[in-house]
Formats: C-alpha cells, sequence, structure tokens
C-alpha cells in the first residue's frame, strides 16, 4: 500500500480515537445547533401581548389590530385592565410585554424591543392625530380614511430583506467555523511534527519513507479529520435551522455556498498546514511551539477578523481585493460570497492565486521540513534552511 | 555485504567523521567499539542515510545504498522514538506496513515478536505505559519486524537487564545466523567480545582497529605472563626479566591466608623460561601462564 496513505490512516486512527477529538465534534455538533436554533429561541417574540388601560383604549386597540392585521408574521393580543394599577401589576407578572395607559405612557419592564416600541409609537401616533384632527373640526370619519396608508413594498437588489440576513449570519457562520477549525486542524499537524521530531521516531520514518510522502500523509490524515468536521457542522447547522424553522427557507445556494466553503476550507488547509509543519519542524519541542507559529497563527487570525467586516460590507474595496489575495482569500472570498453575487472572474482570480500560493508553500514547506526534520536540539534557523545549497 | 568507504562528515570545524571505513559480511556480527562522540552514531545514521556525509560511500552488495534499500534495512537509532500514545502490536505492525509488508504478514511478524521479546501480556497498551526497558523491546520488535536483510542498532543493550540482554542477544545471533549481517554499537565490550565476529574500534572519527578479536589480539604485539606465587620473600619479583606492568601483593583470599606472602605480577618478559625458574625458587607458584588480553584491554590500549 502506498505509505502516505498509510501514514495518512495512522492519523486519522490515532488523532480520531483520542477523546479529545470525539467530545470535541459532540460539542461543536451541539453548539452549532444550538446557534442555529437561537434566532427561533430569542425571536420569537413577534407575536405579542398588550396591555391597555385608561382613555383611548378603543381606538388604540384599533389601531394596534389595523397594524397586525398588515404584516403576517405578526400577531398580537390585547387585554384590558381597568386602571394603571392594575396594568402595571399584569405587566410586572409578565401578563404583557407592555401597557399603553391613557394614550400617554407606555409600561414596560425594560426598555421595549425596537419592533414593539414602533407597533405603540404608531398606534399612539395614529390614534392623537386622529383626536387632534377631530378636535381641529374634521371629520373623523374622513381621517380615518386618510390615515389608511398602504405599507411601501420593499424591493431589494440582492434577494429579499429576510435572506440578507440569514445570508450574514451563515457568512459570519462561516468565518468562524473555518477559522476554528484551520487553526485547530494545523495546530495538530504542527503537534504532530514536533512529536515524532522530538521522539526521534522521524529517524525511523524516514529510513522507511521520504519525507515528503510523511509529510503529506500527516496533512491528509489530519485532513479528513477536519474536512469530515465541517461536513457535520455543516449538516447539523442546515438541519437544525430547518428543523426549528429559525430559517424556513434557505436562500437559494446555499447548497453551493457549502460547496464552495469546502473548496476553500481544503486551499486554507493545504495552505496553512504546509506552512504550520515547515515551522514546527525547526523546533524539537512542543513548549517551543507557540513561539515559533505564533507569525503564522496572526495571519490567520487576521483573515478571522477581517472576515466580519467583509460579511458587513463585501462590497468595499478592502473587501474585494483581501477576498482575491492569498491567503486572505481561503476565508475571505466565501464570505463574501455568500453575502453578494461576486463577479466569476474574481472568484476565478481568487481562485488561481490562491492555488498558485498553495503549491508554493507545500514546494518551499516541503524543503524547510526535509532540511530540518532531522536535525534535534537547538532551534534551527530560518536563514539554514533555506539557503539554496545546504 | 555491507561496505563502507572513507567516510567523511564535519559540522563547521569540528571533524566528526574522517574517513571511516568497515565492511561487514553476510552472516557477521560486527561490534563498534569508541569513546562517547568518536563517531559511531554518525557512520550509523550515515549508513541509514539519515545524515548526509561529506565524502566516500556506503555500498551493499556491491550497489550505491538508496532509498528502497534503506526499506529492506532494521534501524534502531540512539535515541529511541516511538508514538508514546500507539499501541504496542499496532505500532510495531505499523512499522511492517511502512516498510512495504502485507498486513496479514505485518500482523503475524509483529505478533511473533511481541511474543519472542516477552511483551505478549502487553501487546494492546500504550507504549508510554510500558516501563523504558519494555519499550526498548518494542523498539527492537520495530526494528525487526520486516525480516532485515541488514541490522544497524545504536546502542541496543544500553538499559536492558540481564534478561532482556540474553533474549536481545539471541534474536541477534539468530538474524546473524541466518545471513544477515548485524552492525551494533556498544560500551559493554565483554558483551562486545562474547557476540561478535568481528570489531571496529572507533576514536575522533577513524578507525584505529578492525578485524576479529583474535586478530586484534595477535595485533596486541607484546606478550604477558601472569604469575601468581605465595610465600615468597618481598622484592623476589624486582628480578624478574622483562617489564613489569602490574604487580599486587594483596590476595583476593586475604582474609585466609593472611599469614603467607601472595604476589601476583603480569609481566612483558624477555625470557620466559629464565621467569619461570625464578618463580619456582622464589615460592610456590599458583598460576603462570600467557594472559589473553580482554576486549577491554585492547581498546584501552589502542585508544589510550
Amino acid at each position: 500500500m502506498n505509505p502516505i496513505v498509510l501514514v495518512a490512516r495512522r492519523e486519522i486512527a490515532v488523532r480520531g480515537r483520542t477523546k479529545g477529538y470525539r467530545y470535541g465534534l459532540l460539542v461543536t455538533a451541539v453548539l452549532v445547533a444550538v446557534l442555529a436554533m437561537l434566532p427561533k429561541l430569542f425571536g420569537g417574540a413577534d407575536d405579542h401581548a398588550i396591555g391597555l388601560a385608561g382613555a383611548r383604549a378603543d381606538r388604540l386597540q384599533a389601531a394596534l389590530s389595523a397594524q397586525a392585521a398588515q404584516d403576517a408574521d405578526r400577531s398580537i393580543k390585547v387585554t384590558r385592565y381597568a386602571d394603571e394599577a392594575a396594568a402595571r401589576a399584569a405587566v410586572a407578572a409578565g401578563d404583557v410585554e407592555a401597557a399603553i395607559v391613557d394614550n400617554t405612557s407606555v409600561i414596560s419592564k425594560t426598555v421595549l424591543g425596537t419592533g414593539l416600541s414602533v407597533l405603540l409609537d404608531t398606534a399612539h401616533r395614529m390614534v392623537t392625530t386622529e383626536q387632534n384632527l377631530a378636535s381641529a373640526g374634521l371629520d373623523p370619519a374622513k381621517v380615518a380614511q386618510a390615515q389608511q396608508v398602504t405599507v411601501m413594498s420593499r424591493v431589494t437588489l440582492n434577494g429579499s430583506g429576510e435572506d440578507a440576513t440569514v445570508r450574514m449570519v451563515i457568512a459570519l457562520t462561516i468565518v468562524v467555523v473555518l477559522f476554528m477549525l484551520l487553526l485547530q486542524i494545523c495546530t495538530w499537524v504542527a503537534m504532530g511534527v514536533v512529536e515524532e521530531k522530538g521522539s526521534r521516531i522521524v529517524e525511523i520514518l524516514l529510513t522507511l519513507v521520504r519525507p515528503w510522502q510523511l509529510l503529506a500523509g500527516k496533512v491528509i490524515g489530519l485532513g479528513v479529520l477536519g474536512l469530515s468536521q465541517l461536513v457535520v457542522i455543516a449538516a447539523v447547522g442546515l438541519a437544525a435551522a430547518q428543523i426549528s424553522g429559525a430559517v424556513p427557507h434557505l436562500p437559494d445556494g446555499t447548497y453551493g455556498v457549502v460547496a464552495g466553503v469546502v473548496v476553500w476550507f481544503l486551499l486554507g488547509y493545504a495552505f496553512y498546514a504546509a506552512m504550520f509543519a515547515a515551522i514546527a519542524s525547526l523546533v524539537s519541542r512542543q513548549e517551543e511551539l507557540s513561539g515559533v507559529l505564533s507569525p503564522a497563527t496572526m495571519l490567520m487570525t487576521a483573515s478571522y477578523l477581517v472576515g466580519f467586516f467583509v460579511g458587513q460590507s463585501p462590497d468595499s474595496t478592502l473587501a474585494r481585493v483581501l477576498s482575491i489575495v492569498p491567503p486572505f482569500s481561503s476565508m475571505l472570498m466565501p464570505v463574501r460570497s455568500t453575502v453578494v453575487r461576486v463577479p466569476v472572474w474574481e472568484t476565478a482570480l481568487a481562485m488561481g492565486l490562491m492555488v498558485a500560493a498553495v503549491a508554493a508553500v507545500l514546494y518551499a514547506g516541503g524543503r524547510v521540513y526535509q532540511r530540518a526534520v532531522l536535525r534535534t536540539g537547538t532551534r534551527v534557523r530560518w536563514s539554514e534552511v533555506l539557503r539554496r545549497h545546504s | 555485504m555491507l561496505e563502507v568507504e572513507g567516510l567523511e562528515k564535519r559540522y563547521g570545524d569540528t571533524v566528526a567523521l574522517d574517513g571511516v571505513s568497515l565492511t561487514v559480511r553476510p552472516g557477521e556480527m560486527f561490534g563498534f567499539v569508541g569513546a562517547n562522540g568518536a563517531g559511531k552514531t554518525t557512520t550509523m545514521r550515515i549508513v541509514m542515510g539519515v545524515l548526509g556525509a561529506d565524502a566516500g560511500r556506503v555500498r551493499w552488495n556491491g550497489a550505491p545504498v538508496g532509498h528502497d534499500t534503506r526499506r529492506r534495512f532494521g534501524y534502531m537509532p540512539e535515541e529511541r522514538g516511538l508514538y508514546a500514545k500507539m499501541r504496542v502490536a499496532e505500532q510495531v505492525e505499523y512499522f511492517g506496513r511502512l516498510s512495504g509488508m502485507a498486513a496479514p504478514d505485518a500482523r503475524r511478524s509483529a505478533d511473533a515478536l511481541i511474543e519472542r521479546l516477552g511483551l505478549a501480556g502487553r501487546r494492546g497498551d500504550d507504549v508510554d505505559s510500558l516501563s523504558l526497558g519494555n519499550q526498548q523491546r518494542v523498539q527492537l520488535a520495530a526494528a525487526l519486524i520486516h525480516d532485515p536483510e541488514m541490522l544497524v542498532l545504536d546502542e541496543p543493550f544500553s538499559g536492558l537487564d540481564p534478561i532482556a540482554v540474553d533474549a536481545l542477544a539471541g534474536v541477534l545471533a539468530e538474524r546473524a545466523a541466518a545471513g544477515v549481517p548485524v552492525v551494533f554499537s556498544s560500551h559493554q565490550l565483554d558483551l562486545v567480545e562474547r557476540l561478535c565476529d568481528s570489531v571496529g574500534i572507533i576514536k575522533a572519527g577513524r578507525m584505529v582497529a578492525v578485524g576479529t578479536v583474535a586478530e586484534l589480539r595477535a595485533r596486541e604485539s607484546r606478550k604477558r605472563l601472569r604469575i601468581v606465587v605465595t610465600g615468597a620473600e618481598a622484592g623476589w619479583a624486582d628480578r624478574l626479566p622483562g617489564e613489569i606492568v602490574a604487580r599486587t601483593d594483596r590476595s583476593p583470599l586475604a582474609a585466609a591466608e593472611e599469614h603467607e606472602r601472595y604476589d601476583e605480577v603480569i609481566l612483558v618478559p624477555t625470557d620466559d623460561q629464565e621467569a619461570l625458574r625464578l618463580a619456582t625458587r622464589a615460592g610456590r607458584v599458583q598460576h603462570f601462564g600467557w594472559q589473553e588480553p580482554g576486549l577491554a584491554d585492547i581498546f584501552r590500549e589502542v585508544v589510550a
């Protein structure tokens, strides 16, 4: 059997049976499921219970009902109370979220959410305007007629408004997941390299397999574990979001987005794994690892942080440029293409550049690894492994 | 047959190897002896391709040694290396697979070796739960799993208890008997003397003596007489013809025979018969004979 396959299988078998991996996968799956259901758990407040007391309660109730009737996703339940004291008690007991007293004040436990606040204010304005106009001598019926305003229809250029929010959530989730996963698996690669170098087992291994085969097997094996994690996360996340009804229907092209994420994950992983492995081969002890890895980790973290920015303003020049430049593109392009429609040439250019960068890093990283991995003891200097004749 | 010719290696200004050559024939057990830092490990690492030489060459059956040839060698490096979190049998088997064995063969061979090296009860345990001596047995099993065409073992006996030493010596002798050249380094000279067909002594990167133990003894030009006499008068030995290399008047049985004088002399004689006559005249001769220098004696003399 091909040595690369043997090495990869060992990585999968040994790493896959550690408690860290199994529990990690379980915890991640649960976390993703909860995150996916979160909007539903907190966002259930589109059904409002409202209390009314004192003057103008009838007119307010009519105004509120009229508003609720215009919005299919919103329903209200109105309860009438005899006086302010009763309304206060109801709010305090949680029977209603808010109560309007005498059409002059709103009582609530804490500051009201924007949605409900707008609803109540609008009702108040309607009733008060109506009253003011009536007292100015206008016919209440005509006033009521004049107030019948049809809500503006929403036209968005990039899908429906609801889609945009969902896309944003998906994009930000992608950034977080890609970052966590890349960092975790690349750290495994680095630790594996140091384990073999530090224990000198690499001396025996290299009499049996070639350095690049050993490195490739390790990267591929751990990559398979990472990819399976990504697939679990994606499947659990999408399923949970749909089951819970948090996302009634996924935006068009979600599956395409997921496929894109997988491709970008693989490219990003190849890039960072080669980089982490090369750096790790310079040291002989795990304790030295985090120190030498920090520039690479910082590069990854920078991509991550920029990812949030790109998710929010995907059409800014910075987002457009960075989503094409490797290695940032591996994290930013999937985010950007989730939120907006990215021109094909930009995606193609980004992918072409990234593939080239991956090839370069694999080549350079492989050479560094080959030269440094047998040199145990003090840290190997970059100048020693990058020189042409050594 | 392994042929090493004129290996040179330097680290900066330090010369690690300065023209090391040696030959190990099929079925020969070659003991590699030298002080710490003399170049044993460097030589073995170059033979195994783990280290590159500045000059010189390594040939196996007349051809330069490449990666595919080395896969058929068994190697035990100076610094032991195993995956700590991998089970014993699984790990030994893994090395077998890496050397190109099919899965069932690797499993069978691993089981047999584990049994042979007395680890049968530990085959499912993680390596890091084993004692150092047992880890070393696993290391050895990893070097032997693929029935190698040649064995290169760096300090295989260090840290083993006498029973493990015998087990290992048995395994190595068996391989040598099957026609496999075995090269190992050791500081336990009595062991090397007992096991090896030939010995190489290295000093500061140069081979200072190579040959069978008998050949090395023959090189030892000055023959030594060991004479033990009791009941002689003090000073009798001063008249012996030749150079006295060592002497003692303390009997190994001092307590029991305190009333009688004891003399033991190591002599490089100019006239052995005259020495015998003097000894019989001086007292009761307990021992009179040529002394065979041990490997330790040869080593000290050659390296000094």
